[in-house]
């Protein structure tokens, strides 16, 4: 049997405990009750022998007194001597009364009766009737004895008449009978009974203190006495006697023995009352026992229950139960402790939740909460048939405060953005960190116009400058926006395609987006694109293209840039924009570029081999930079086809050298040292100062195209164009516009003193083949027309 | 003990009158013969205080008077134990202690009794049966002293060395010997005593000494 509660284990145990120790106590009491009782009895039966023993010896001696009392009288004496049977006769009657003999006899020397109280002279046997013990005085004086007188027992003493000399013997004794058997008990307190058996090997019981019932059962039994041993055990009517048989007396006539008996029952009795008393105690302390363990066990198993209560409403998230053990035992102290625990749990949990779906920066939901507001939102409107939209808005150019300010500085922007984003937008409405510089809001309610007004109401706040210590910072951002229903039914495709219209947004400088299913191309799954990315690099889905590049004051083609194409299987083209950045976060842009590297030096070295001379730049990611096996790998391959180092050239980002200038700086020397050309991309886009600039051992500048495209309509953006040409070549560098797309940007270039420029206009990037084949056709144009401007051919192309 | 004669002074005395009445007469005188008697108890030592008694075959006794005899009570005791005295013979009791005794006698031979006295009773005792005579003291229980009356005037008792003699005129005797803690009484021997001629004879004899009766001897 398995006992699972506390409560019944405890009352079990010390039941069981009580019981056992209650039931040996008990067995013990008993047992060594009964050993004791029994071993009493003995001691009991062996001093009643003696005292049995002792009161013969004293009736002897009174016997004796008596009888020698008897014959030393003169006057008895001298009626022995004449033979006065009559005055013998009166004697010895008259002696015997004195201590009330039951027998007096006189015998003569040569053992015949002379006279008797006991049969009188009318049944006078003239015979003594106990010569035995007539031979025993004789040889030595006197003989006592307990013997069989007439078949009866007696205490006889016998000693000689003296006259000096013996002259007769005088026998005085005393009856064996039921007075003696009293007195024997009334000092003895014992049972005592006396049988006798005669040569014939009859048993007679003469007297007994025995009940007369019992005595009558132990007369019908006596014939067991036969060959009973000394000490032993007895049952007579049901009542146990331990039994002592001394043997009183044993001549020829016959033995006597005493039956000392002691009845077990009153021996036992003060022990059964002791097991009485023992069993009554068991019996109480049980009851207070199991009484006081109920009580114990409640007041342990109680508390414990409403523990284990509580631990199960904590399990189910009602923290609201304090458990109420108001006891200062151990398990007050537990519920104590129970109580601080479920407080901390209580406060942990809410800073685990505020940790889970609050951003610490600046105190907004982050991510995940803002998912779950997505989803909340969406059921209602779904229920409601309402719209929902979801803007994602990330800062321009932050990455340049963060690496120019430092990023406490970046930090107290996002803090400031955060607040104004939250001062404008709804109560109802929510505003979350995604992480970055990446903002999302969720705006419930209507579409178009509303959500047009919140974001130009967010452009008007992010546009007032931000006051960092006494230095103000201009901070731009771009807004992606997706609608429920029209652009998705789940959160995370809404706030993907919010995303992707910020992508959008960006990329076009546009500000702000919504977005458009036909951007959709290549991005549906761009969670996917790197893996498709590895095995498009397997699969040879990759190509590069190279897009030529103009010299201004040659009108030639010697340069050109090279671009990766993919070309996806299923979805067709890949925008580079789509894949170039996941290859840059995962790191995989590595390969990417050692494997654009490879191709490139290997298609230079086949164009050169035609003739076909052409400087390929490169695009070097910031990842690139940051990894030494980049030149090594650069300096095999070139080793292998012998490629000039003068017909590679390395295009790298403003922002991908700030990163870690240094290192940057070591990897640009290295491959400076190879004698490859260095450009910087991107030029204007990032927050590099000149004088860095300086340091660098680039050769090329490249103008960004946000800026080439709009300075025909833009008179800044034509003046910060012609001023970083300007720049470029006081620092001894090329300046390459890159994105021109009209011809009077051309004609404002070439009028700035630019050196080089690509874009559409010119010619877009093309297969190596087509490239060859373009430069080909290009190269027989002009010398077929030297005079004529670069300028038309591309063009006709173009619109070809 | 002064007072007793012993057996060797006698016979010296009596070879001496002999010797004497020889010498002076030359005949006449009957002639003596000296009888001594051994006796030993089973384990041949010589037993002591044994009467012995000559009785002539043919019944004549001389007409001898009878000595007379003195049982003593000395120390709580009868002195001597055993005292052979001739029927006739006229017996005192002298108490020789300080206290008195009571001495009596239940034997058949003479019953009597001597009530408390000191020193010498008034008259002494005339015993004239045959037969032994135990003698007891009524205060005294564990006294015990014994007459063994015999008719005619052969008789002894034995001495330490267990004999006795006694001269006899010529002629026919039984000689029989006595003593109290004597079972069973050897047969009388036959013997024939003539003129100058000693005879010796033995006896072997069973003695059961009494129970000792404790009695303290104050």
């Amino acid at each position: 049997m398995k006992i699972h509660s506390l409560r019944a284990r405890i009352i079990v145990f010390f039941v069981m405990l009580l019981v056992t120790v209650q039931a040996v106590l008990f067995v013990l009491v008993s047992v060594s009750g009964r050993r004791v009782a029994e071993q009493v009895i003995g001691d009991e039966l062996v001093t009643g022998e003696r005292i049995f023993e002792r009161l013969v010896v004293q009736s002897t001696n009174r016997l004796a007194d008596a009888a020698r009392l008897l014959a030393s009288d003169f006057g008895f004496r001298t009626a022995v001597a004449t033979h006065d049977v009559a005055t013998i006769a009166s004697a010895l009657a008259n002696h015997g009364r004195r201590i009330d003999a039951s027998v007096v006899m006189l015998a003569s020397l040569d053992g015949g009766l002379i006279a008797d109280t006991l049969w009188g002279s009318t049944t006078r046997d003239p015979v003594f009737p106990l010569p035995s013990m007539l031979d025993t005085a004789r040889a030595s004086g006197r003989a006592s004895g307990i013997v069989l007188l007439d078949g009866r027992p007696y205490q006889v003493v016998v000693v000689p008449v003296l006259a000096p000399t013996p002259i007769a013997w005088v026998a005085m004794g005393f009856a064996i009978d039921d007075r003696t058997a009293a007195d024997l008990q009334s000092v003895a307190a014992l049972e005592v009974s006396f049988l006798s058996r005669t040569a014939d090997g009859r048993w007679t019981l003469h007297a007994s203190t025995l009940p007369p019932q019992i005595r009558g059962r132990l007369a019908s039994r006596r014939g067991e006495l036969e060959g009973m041993s000394r000490l032993s055990s007895m049952t007579l009517v049901d009542e146990e006697y331990q039994t002592l048989v001394p043997v009183l007396g044993e001549s020829p006539e016959g033995r006597v023995v005493a039956l000392l008996q002691r009845s077990k029952r009153e021996a036992l009795e003060p022990f059964d009352r002791v097991r009485a008393i023992l069993s009554g105690l068991g019996l109480a302390s049980l009851v207070f026992t199991v009484l006081g363990s109920v009580i114990i066990a409640r007041g342990i198993s109680r508390p414990v229950s409403r523990l284990a209560e509580a631990a199960r409403g904590i399990r189910d998230g009602d923290y609201t139960q304090k458990v109420k053990v108001e006891t200062q035992d151990e398990i007050g102290g537990l519920a104590d402790s129970f109580n601080h625990m479920l407080d901390g749990i209580v406060g942990r949990e809410s800073k685990i939740l505020r940790l889970a779906y609050e951003d610490s920066l600046t105190g907004l939901p982050n991510r995940a909460r803002f998912r779950e507001a997505v989803r909340d939102g969406l059921v209602t409107a779904r229920r409601t048939s309402g719209a929902l939209s979801v803007l994602i808005l990330d800062l321009d150019r932050f990455k340049a405060i963060n690496d120019s300010l430092g990023h406490p500085a970046g930090d107290e922007v996002l803090r400031i953005v955060a607040c104004r984003l939250r001062e404008t937008i709804a109560e109802d409405d929510m505003v979350a960190r995604l992480g970055g510089d990446e903002f999302a809001i969720l705006l419930h309610g209507g579409v178009g116009e509303h959500v047009k007004e919140v974001t130009e109401r967010i452009f008007a706040r992010l546009r007032e400058p931000i006051d960092l210590d006494g230095q103000p910072v201009d901070v731009g951002a771009s807004i992606g926006i997706a609608y429920h229903p029209t652009h998705g039914d789940d959160p995370d495709l809404l706030m993907l395609r919010a995303d992707v219209a910020m992508y959008d947004a960006k990329r076009g400088h546009a500000g702000c987006a919504t977005y458009d299913v036909r951007n959709e191309d290549g991005r549906r799954h761009h969670l996917s694109l790197l893996g498709e990315l590895r095995r498009a690099v397997e699969r040879d889905e990759l190509s590069v293209h190279y897009q030529p590049k103009l010299d201004l004051r040659t009108g030639g083609i010697h340069h050109a840039e090279a671009l990766v194409r993919w070309i996806h299987p299923e979805r067709g083209f890949v925008s580079p924009g789509e894949f170039i950045p996941f290859a840059e976060q995962t790191g995989y842009i590595r390969e990417l570029t050692r494997w654009v590297v490879a191709r490139v030096i290997r298609q230079v070295d086949e164009w050169r081999a035609r003739g076909l001379e052409v400087r390929v730049s490169v695009n070097i990611s910031t990842r690139d930079l940051m990894s030494d096996d980049l030149v090594p790998e650069v300096e095999r391959a070139m080793a292998r086809g012998g490629t000039p180092p003068g017909l590679l050239c390395f295009e790298v980002t403003e922002s991908g050298v700030m990163e870690d200038p240094a290192r940057a700086l070591a990897t640009l020397d290295r491959i400076h040292a190879l004698g490859i050309r260095l450009s910087v991309d991107d030029f204007g886009t990032g927050y590099s100062s000149l004088a860095y600039l300086k340091k660098l051992p680039v050769q090329e500048l490249k103008i960004d195209r946000s800026f080439v495209m709009h300075m025909a309509d833009d008179a800044n953006d034509a003046t910060l164009v012609r001023t970083t040409i300007e720049l470029g070549h006081n620092l001894g560098l090329e300046v390459v516009a890159e994105g021109i797309e009209d011809e009077p940007s051309l004609a404002l270039l070439k009028a700035f003193g630019c050196d080089q420029v690509q874009g559409y206009l010119i010619a877009k990037p093309m297969p190596a083949d087509r490239f060859e084949a373009w430069m080909l056709e290009r190269t027989a144009t002009a010398t077929l027309s030297p005079a004529l401007p670069d300028l038309s051919s591309p063009r006709t192309r173009l619109s070809a | 003990m002064t007072r007793r004669h012993g057996p060797t002074a006698r016979r010296r005395l009596l070879c001496w009158t002999v010797a004497l009445c020889a010498v002076l007469t030359g005949s006449g005188c009957p002639l003596a013969a000296t009888l001594v008697a051994t006796v030993t108890a089973a384990d041949g030592t010589p037993v002591p205080q044994v009467v012995i008694h000559a009785m002539p075959v043919s019944g004549k006794l001389p007409a001898t008077p009878p000595k007379a005899a003195q049982m003593d009570q000395v120390d709580k005791e009868f002195v001597p134990f055993v005292q052979p005295v001739q029927m006739g013979a006229a017996v005192t009791f002298p108490n020789k202690d300080n206290i008195r005794h009571h001495v009596y006698s239940f034997s058949p031979a003479k019953t009597f009794e001597l009530k408390l006295y000191s020193g010498t009773s008034a008259k002494p005792v005339v015993f004239d049966k045959p037969g032994p005579v135990t003698l007891g003291c009524n205060i005294h229980d564990w006294m015990v002293g014994h007459l063994y009356v015999v008719e005619g005037p052969w008789f002894t008792k034995t001495g330490k060395d267990g004999k006795g003699g006694i001269d006899l005129p010529a002629g026919e005797y039984l000689v029989k010997v006595w003593h109290p803690w004597m079972k069973d009484e050897p047969a009388p021997v036959r013997i024939k005593a003539e003129a100058a001629g000693d005879l010796a004879t033995a006896f072997r004899i069973a003695l059961t000494p009494p129970p000792a009766i404790t009695h303290d001897k104050r």
